[in-house]
């Protein structure tokens, strides 16, 4: 049995790239950037503006997880909140990795549904998908960043195959003019949505522990958010550069609608089904790594030495929520609740949480 | 091991048995439609779709043109129960992934608004490059099953025809995502391409005395819209100064009057008095240009108040038909050549910038965006007006043209150079 703490070591390149693809999986699915304000042509710049942002908000999560290098974020919340509140935190945390898990499935369901296969019941669709997503996560930590490796280079270069070939569809004046369309406050409030909406900062909390260079953590913060918010620019600008402004917020899935105009010489055509691999292979990761951080949150609250004994469970549970409110109504056509939810939990999640555990913890320091 | 051994070649066997059982499409289960129509027939939809009947190479050799495909048409409240109701009648289910054009017959382009459209875009099957045209003066299945080209299937022949706007810039090309992007587009309205049935005149009379007509398809001329409003059909003239305007004439040719110039002696050496000099007055007084490239600006500016609409067009070029007694080796000549190129390109782009401000009052250039991206200010003002300010506007056109070739030959051959 594999001991959940210490002894799996990830490496940073890893974690950069498990960031980047939990980020990037969200602009390749469903795009929520063309609809958040200020929605014109200035989106590029409120993703630029959200850089410093992202970087405030996270502040007090990245300086208690490099106070605490040997514990994930349940674990140290527990030591500085105190026995009870710390354990309300720790639940408060699985139930976000949980809730992040169910949203994940029943998007990627949605989607699969809408493009690839219509006859398929919900809950075929979504068992293939978490079987896989649960094998992977049994396998723990080491298997998923080393899968990383894999198919986040696979993902990447997807997303520059199309960018590429649709050049002969882009129309770079539809991003003229610039910054005149939308005020300064749109721009600010866009980027700021943005920036709150960075959960998976949540992500490097819980692999901490788990890093092979510990002192790295900064850097690592750094280097996936730079480099997720140019993928993600680079995405949106071909998207609106080809569909334009207006269309793309029309489309459930911007992204996937933009493979489907590429037409090179009559002869490299229809080759969406592309992305849609890359778009299933992208989730199952981001699917895979969300379970098996729900199950770890699960155990650090519990005191349990070992997660794998909850991931089955855990999946079920997944499973049972997903189809239940996959059979009543499309999640995306109600995105917009869908947004709040996660824009409130997301703050407290990864900026009010911490902010005051960090206070608490500048109370506390001699005691700890 | 053994056990490993044994998993692997379970889960192998399982993935023979378990493959695909929902969402199997067969080939013989489905209708693959190439081009459909749509039309209003009793303020119902009237759906007209061509499907490929498909047919062994070998029968195929010794079939007639265009018998390999079959018509069906369905009636319904909106474009998908019409859809469902060719089930009715047809044994088996369309498919329109493989759909390459959709046609709307004129009344139906009158008389819809673009919600109509909702199916097309939001089913995943229907892809959107399909080419959009407005069938000019008729019903769209009117227009269909018309093959008078070398393409064996009636509906790749109608897209061969659209393709050719590489040729012949009097087509418009659009497509289903582009013609949403103009839709959405304030400060530019959709124009749609344009498909007729006409009348062949016959040529082999023997062969085809059957007493029954016989049909082509032209693509000439292009439907401007304002919003989903059809204002009104461009020619295939004014289509071609469109496509100049909007910078989508990458190629195909400029004809214009060849100037009159008395010649004088031109040459180096003095031209032989000779009957063999074409004495003819020719009919056709018209040279062609081929367009090497061209690029296009429009502008807009705001001077004393007024908006001014600024088309800037350059041309290069190569001389590729010179009718009339021209000497084109001199370079004044050349010069006159080139200025009445860009005479005719100029009188073309005004009358038809003229003919859509009357007529149409609809900004299908795209002025509009280039006011926004000017003066974006002013643009949050004039943007609910826009159509009307566009079609008030005094314009400006201004060509440059730049023959850079001339072809094999450098006299016309109606003269005689001399010694």
């Amino acid at each position: 049995m594999e001991n959940i703490k210490g002894e799996t070591k990830i490496s940073s390149y890893q974690v950069i790239l498990l960031i980047i693809i939990y980020r990037v999986i969200i602009a390749f699915t469903y795009m929520p950037i063309v609809n958040t304000p200020p929605g014109n042509q200035d989106i590029w710049i409120t993703l630029l503006l959200s850089i410093p942002y992202t970087i405030i908000l996270c502040w007090p999560i990245l300086y208690l997880s490099s106070k605490f290098k040997d514990l994930t974020i349940i674990e140290y919340s527990e030591k500085i909140l105190g026995k009870v509140i710390g354990k309300i935190t720790g639940i408060y945390y699985t139930l976000f990795l949980l809730m992040f898990s169910i949203i994940l499935v029943a998007t990627l369901v949605e989607i699969l549904d809408t493009t690839m296969f219509p006859e398929t019941p919900t809950f075929v669709s979504t068992i293939i998908m978490l079987i896989t997503c649960a094998y992977i996560s049994y396998k723990g930590l080491e298997a998923i960043g080393r899968g990383a490796e894999v198919f986040v280079p696979f993902i990447l270069v997807v997303i520059l195959l199309f960018v590429v070939l649709s050049y002969k569809n882009y129309d770079f004046t539809v991003f003229l003019p610039i910054l005149s369309d939308s005020t300064f406050k749109e721009l600010n409030i866009g980027a700021l949505d943005r920036s709150i909406k960075f959960s998976d900062i949540i992500i490097l909390a819980m692999i901490t522990p788990h890093l092979e260079r510990k002192e790295e953590l900064n850097k690592i913060f750094m280097k996936a958010l730079i480099y997720s918010v140019f993928i993600v620019i680079i995405l949106v600008i071909a998207t609106q550069a080809v569909l334009g402004i207006e269309y793309a917020k029309h489309t459930s899935f911007p992204f996937f609608t933009f493979s489907r105009l590429v037409n090179l010489l009559d002869f490299i055509q229809r080759i969406d089904v592309l992305s849609v691999i890359a778009l299933i292979i992208g989730n199952i990761g981001k699917i895979a790594g969300y379970l098996y951080f729900t199950t770890v949150a699960f155990t650090q609250t519990i005191n349990k030495k070992t997660n794998r004994p909850y991931i089955i469970p855990i999946t079920i549970l997944v499973l049972i929520v997903t189809v239940s409110i996959k059979d009543r109504r499309s999640i995306l056509s109600v995105g917009e609740e869908l947004e709040k939810i996660i824009l409130i939990t997301s703050l407290i999640t990864i900026f009010i949480l911490p902010l005051v555990t960090t206070i608490v913890y500048f109370f506390r320091r001699k005691n700890l | 091991m053994t056990k490993k051994i044994l998993f692997l070649n379970i889960i192998i066997i399982m993935s023979i048995f378990l493959t695909a059982c929902w969402n199997a499409m067969e080939l013989n289960a489905l209708g693959i439609t190439l081009v459909i129509g749509l039309d209003f027939e009793d303020d119902k939809v009237l759906l007209t779709a061509e499907i490929i009947e498909p047919v062994p190479a070998k029968e195929k050799a010794s079939m007639k043109r265009g018998s390999i495909v079959t018509y069906v048409q369905g009636t319904g409240d909106n474009v998908f129960d019409a859809f469902r109701d060719i089930t009715l009648k047809f044994d088996r289910k369309l498919y329109i992934a493989h759909n390459k054009v959709i046609i709307f017959g004129e009344e139906f382009a009158r008389r819809a608004s673009v919600t109509d459209l909702d199916l097309l875009v939001r089913d995943r099957e229907q892809r959107e490059t399909a080419y959009l045209l407005i069938a000019k003066g008729s019903k769209a299945y009117e227009v269909m099953g018309v093959a008078s080209g070398l393409e064996e299937i009636p509906g790749n022949y109608i897209l061969k025809l659209i393709e050719n706007f590489k040729y012949n810039p009097k087509v418009i090309k659009v497509n289903l995502a582009e013609y949403l992007r103009y839709f959405y587009d304030r400060g530019q309205q959709p124009v749609l391409g344009v498909i007729e049935k006409r009348e062949k005149l016959k040529i082999n009379k023997i062969e085809k005395s059957n007493g029954g007509k016989e049909y082509e398809l032209t693509v000439i001329g292009g439907a401007a819209f304002k919003r989903e409003k059809l204002v009104g059909f461009l020619d295939g003239i004014e289509t071609k100064a469109f496509n100049i305007i909007m910078g989508r004439a990458k190629s195909g040719i400029i004809t214009f009057p060849t100037p009159n110039i008395t010649d004088t002696n031109s040459g180096p050496t003095k031209p032989i008095e000779s009957d063999i000099k074409s004495e003819g007055i020719s009919n056709i007084r018209i040279s062609t240009v081929d367009i090497i490239n061209m690029k296009t600006k429009k502008d807009v500016e705001i001077i004393d108040g007024n908006i001014v609409l600024k088309v800037k067009v350059k041309l290069r070029g190569s001389l590729e038909e010179i009718t009339g007694d021209i000497d084109i080796s001199t370079k004044d000549n050349m010069l006159k050549v080139e200025e009445a190129c860009s005479k005719e390109i100029k009188k073309r782009i005004e009358d038809t910038i003229l003919k859509v401000q009357r007529e149409f009052e609809s900004d299908i250039f795209g002025f509009g965006s280039a006011f926004h991206r000017k003066y974006p200010k002013e643009w949050h003002k004039v943007k609910d007006n826009w159509n009307d300010i566009f079609s008030k506007s005094d314009f400006q056109v201004e060509i440059e043209t730049n023959i850079i070739r001339t072809g094999l030959i450098n006299t016309p051959i109606g003269k005689i150079k001399g010694r």
